[in-house]
């Protein structure tokens, strides 16, 4: 039986979905069940996007009848094995999906939110997030992942698969790196220069 | 996003794709010919399937219509003439196509026809939350609620076989957190040989309503739903899980998951539950089959009791009394998810609540309680922030600003906060028109996108013209529908690929409907912008400003495939800028950014977001920002 949840958060444009669908398609190649919810947010731009990413496999013998093994597609409080961030703040926010148990990896690049730009608002420091996001699980990886790209590609393209990197080191996830690797072939532009970059994400993870 | 599997997938393969695409897939299989829908989020997907697919299936006719009304008679012409054929709309789309739909179970269709609603629960991409199953009840149109993306294909299939042999519309009705969730989906087989053409024939009995006429067909509509109420058990849909206990849980669509879920957490699995597909008509026999041995029974559903409404109903003339409890415990508002059913029944039956939530929660409670929000803003280079830029310095904000429906309802978030109301579509125009003439002596400025206007808004312009109302409209003219994921208006005029498309000349439709003050903008010229606007407030009566600029992510993206031969760029001369806040408070370009140099904070211009539309240049009071242009080496006339 398999039953392992990923929230990713992150902003408007910065990739949270192509990000979900990559694990989502992963998964697939794996043969587990995959269920899942986007949202999206009304706005093109700077609002929050979240995707859930839910991988499934039930037990025929499990003592549970199997018509009552439904996985919905929101994750509930306290039960995200993963949180992917692309923004440091939008991993606090979504802090109550985690439990000590939990393995949060996250963006340190900041984005401000216009409340914060009119002075409506204050950012907390980075340092209180991380210390805040501690609380909930000591499982907490903050890169910046941003500055990773920049170096290495020249572009934030690459944001999203040297997370995927990050995330097959550090998380334990039910999927093999081929299966990731052979999504990133068929769906992404570049093969050579993604695959370098989720080599980066696996070396960085080890490395810090 | 995955078009290739939806449309080439065989049989048996599984394939990640959205809800949206999967009830496309549905429509695939069933074998439609033709599909009218106007672009709604969450339900805008299913269109843009079809009309992407148009190459691949050349017997399959897809328009995006000019609203809902005009789709629903598009799509109701289409079964008629002998074809199955789908309307998808949001939500609120059902108000303007209420009436065409109302008439639907007095003629009846020729071949099946489905109606696609997204309904959108949490109001996450809408001005409104209604729930659109009530209208059953007098439209007497039957409602299928698929619960997860699988369901979602297959009910649509099912629907028009349905539709046919009974003789009326299936609505689908799918939520947000359906429509736009990604997850695997097993294929059907698609149709052997494409569908044979259409052909109308003439059914006067039921398709001309006139006095004696329309009360027979009344009466015919509800005693064809009666008939299908009775063959409910026969029909293959609901579905009972078993178990001992006490109490039981009657769902449908997503909620069914969340309960489900819910009750597996709480470790509750002795508790029967009734799973509503078809939730109108509901059967009473069924219903209270399963509620009779039950004490209590908790009907799990979001937004309003629909299903609460009609089951109590059903079960008082059975005569039954069991205790049914639904709206009392569920919000009527806002999303449902397993959290708040586990709250629910949690505290209801006296199960303790899983540890990890628990503390999650407490955890929460003392530390994410003061984050900063995060707002959706205009995209950088938007033409809408220029135009409302300009807008509230024309103004003075001493004005009433009658605002409407489309990515220019941002101008109501900070930092602009130019917006008096928003309803319904049109509600800008056709509500500020009035307004004069009961003694508001401030300017009214209606303002609104090119596809809301062509919507519904030109009934609303002709009358302000004929009524001599004293209003200045502002048409934002941006060619696309934008907010829900760029389908063309009538002004669209090219697409991506340099294809020409008919297209509407905006000032002299404006002028032949008797407006005589058309004037039309350029946003990024905001200076020019600004004078005309305080020009057009000076004067009285009609007036129309265009203000003509194209959408930037589209502009962005034909950029890409048509490089030019020199790069420009713009950027923020340190020495210059006073950082008055002008462009970084005011204007509010995402693109404008604020960093530390040498132990100063400074404006800078992040180059990767900039579309290179030069507003802030304009706005710019100390040219502090500057245009640089780079000219790269020209192959064919090999200079530097």
């Amino acid at each position: 039986m398999i039953d392992y949840d990923i929230l990713i958060s992150g902003i408007g444009g910065q990739g949270v979905i192509t990000l979900g669908t990559i694990l989502k398609l992963a998964a697939l190649e794996e043969g587990l069940e995959v269920f899942g919810s986007e949202a999206r947010g009304g706005a093109q731009r700077e609002g929050v996007v979240t995707s859930n990413v839910r991988y499934r496999k039930y037990d025929p013998a499990d003592k549970i009848p199997m018509e009552r093994r439904v996985c919905s597609s929101v994750i509930p409080k306290g039960s995200a094995d993963l949180l992917i961030s692309l923004e440091p703040l939008e991993a606090l926010r979504h802090a109550v999906y985690l439990n000590s148990n939990s393995v949060v990896i996250s963006n340190t690049f900041t984005l401000l939110p216009v409340h914060v730009r009119l002075g409506k608002a204050d950012y907390p420091p980075l340092d209180e997030i991380i210390e805040r996001l501690r609380q909930f699980t000591p499982h907490v990886h903050m890169f910046n992942i941003d500055e990773l790209s920049l170096n290495n590609f020249d572009d934030l393209r690459h944001v999203n698969v040297i997370c995927v990197g990050l995330a097959a080191a550090l998380a334990n996830l039910p999927i093999s790196d081929d299966a990731i690797l052979n999504v990133v072939k068929s769906e992404l532009p570049g093969f050579e220069a993604n695959k370098r970059g989720f080599e980066l994400g696996k070396s960085e993870a080890l490395a810090g | 996003m995955f078009l290739k599997t939806i449309s080439s997938g065989k049989e048996g393969d599984i394939i990640l794709c959205m809800g949206n695409e999967a009830v496309a897939r549905g429509g695939l299989e069933a074998g439609l010919s033709f599909l009218s829908t106007y672009p709604g989020t969450p339900a805008s997907e299913i269109g843009e399937v079809f009309v992407s697919l148009k190459d691949e299936f050349p017997h399959i006719y897809a328009e995006f219509s000019i609203n809902e009304h005009v789709a629903a008679h598009g799509a109701i012409g289409a079964s008629w003439a002998g074809v199955r054929s789908m309307l998808t709309m949001k939500h609120v789309g059902m108000n303007v196509a209420a009436e065409p739909l109302h008439f639907l179970g007095y003629t009846g269709v020729g071949k099946g026809l489905v109606i696609i609603v997204g309904s959108d629960p949490g109001a996450t991409c809408s001005t409104s939350e209604q729930d659109d199953r009530w209208y059953s009840l007098h439209t007497h149109i039957p409602i299928l609620e698929p619960s997860n993306i699988q369901e979602a294909k297959n009910f649509t299939v099912m629907a028009f076989d349905l539709s046919e042999r009974f003789n009326m519309p299936f609505i689908i009705n799918t939520p947000t957190r359906l429509c736009h969730n990604i997850g695997s989906l097993r294929l059907g087989a698609m149709p052997a040989e494409p569908p044979a053409p259409g052909k109308f024939t003439a059914n006067p009995s039921r398709y001309v309503n006139l006095f004696a006429g329309s009360v027979a067909n009344h009466a015919r509509n509800l005693d064809a739903i009666e008939k299908l109420r009775e063959a409910v058990p026969t029909l293959g849909l609901n579905r009972i899980i078993p178990g001992s206990a006490k109490v039981g849980i009657i769902s449908s669509s997503i909620n069914y998951l969340y309960a489900m879920e819910a009750l597996d957490l709480l470790g509750l699995h002795d508790v029967p539950v009734m799973k509503i597909e078809m939730s109108y008509p509901l059967n009473a026999d069924y219903v209270a089959r399963f509620v009779a041995p039950l004490e209590t029974v908790y009907i799990v559903e979001e937004l309003e009791g629909f299903l609460e409404f009609q089951i109590k109903s059903l079960l008082y003339d059975k005569g039954l009394r069991t205790d049914i409890r639904g709206k009392s415990l569920f919000p009527a508002t806002g999303e449902l998810n397993c959290d708040v059913v586990i709250d629910a029944l949690s505290q209801e039956l006296g199960k303790p609540r899983p540890r990890a939530v628990e503390e999650a929660e407490e955890k929460a409670a003392e530390l994410l309680t003061d984050l900063p929000p995060r707002i959706g803003a205009f995209c950088a280079g938007c033409p809408h922030r220029a135009t409302v830029y300009s807008l509230v310095k024309a103004t003075g904000r001493d004005c009433v600003f009658a605002g409407d429906i489309g990515c220019y309802t941002l101008s109501s978030l900070p930092p602009f906060e130019a917006y008096d109301w928003v309803t319904c579509m049109n509600c800008g125009l056709a509500t500020g028109q009035a307004m004069c003439f009961v003694g508001e002596d401030r300017p009214v400025v209606a303002y609104v996108g090119d596809s809301t206007f062509f919507h519904s808004g030109l009934p609303a312009l002709i009358n302000a013209a004929l009524n001599g109302s004293d209003v200045l409209l502002v048409i934002m003219d941006n060619q696309w529908v934008a907010m829900t994921g760029h389908q063309t208006t009538p002004t669209t005029g090219v697409d991506l690929n340099d294809n020409r498309l008919p297209k509407i000349e905006l000032p002299g439709l404006l002028r032949s409907l008797g407006v005589k003050y058309v004037r039309t903008i350029n946003p990024y010229k905001v200076r020019d912008t600004i004078a005309t606007m305080k020009d057009a407030l000076e004067r009285k009566g009609l007036r129309v400003i265009i203000s003509r600029g194209e959408c930037a992510l589209q502009q962005d993206r034909r950029s890409r495939r048509h490089p030019v031969d020199y790069e420009e760029y713009y950027e923020i001369e340190p020495s210059r800028c006073q950082r008055c806040d002008e462009c970084y408070l005011e204007f509010a370009c995402p693109a404008i950014r604020e960093r530390q140099e040498n132990g100063d904070k400074i404006y800078y211009i992040e180059d990767s977001l900039c579309t290179r539309c030069g507003a802030c240049a304009d706005i710019c009071l100390n040219s502090a920002i500057n245009r640089i242009e780079l000219r790269r080496y020209k192959a064919s006339g090999g200079a530097i």
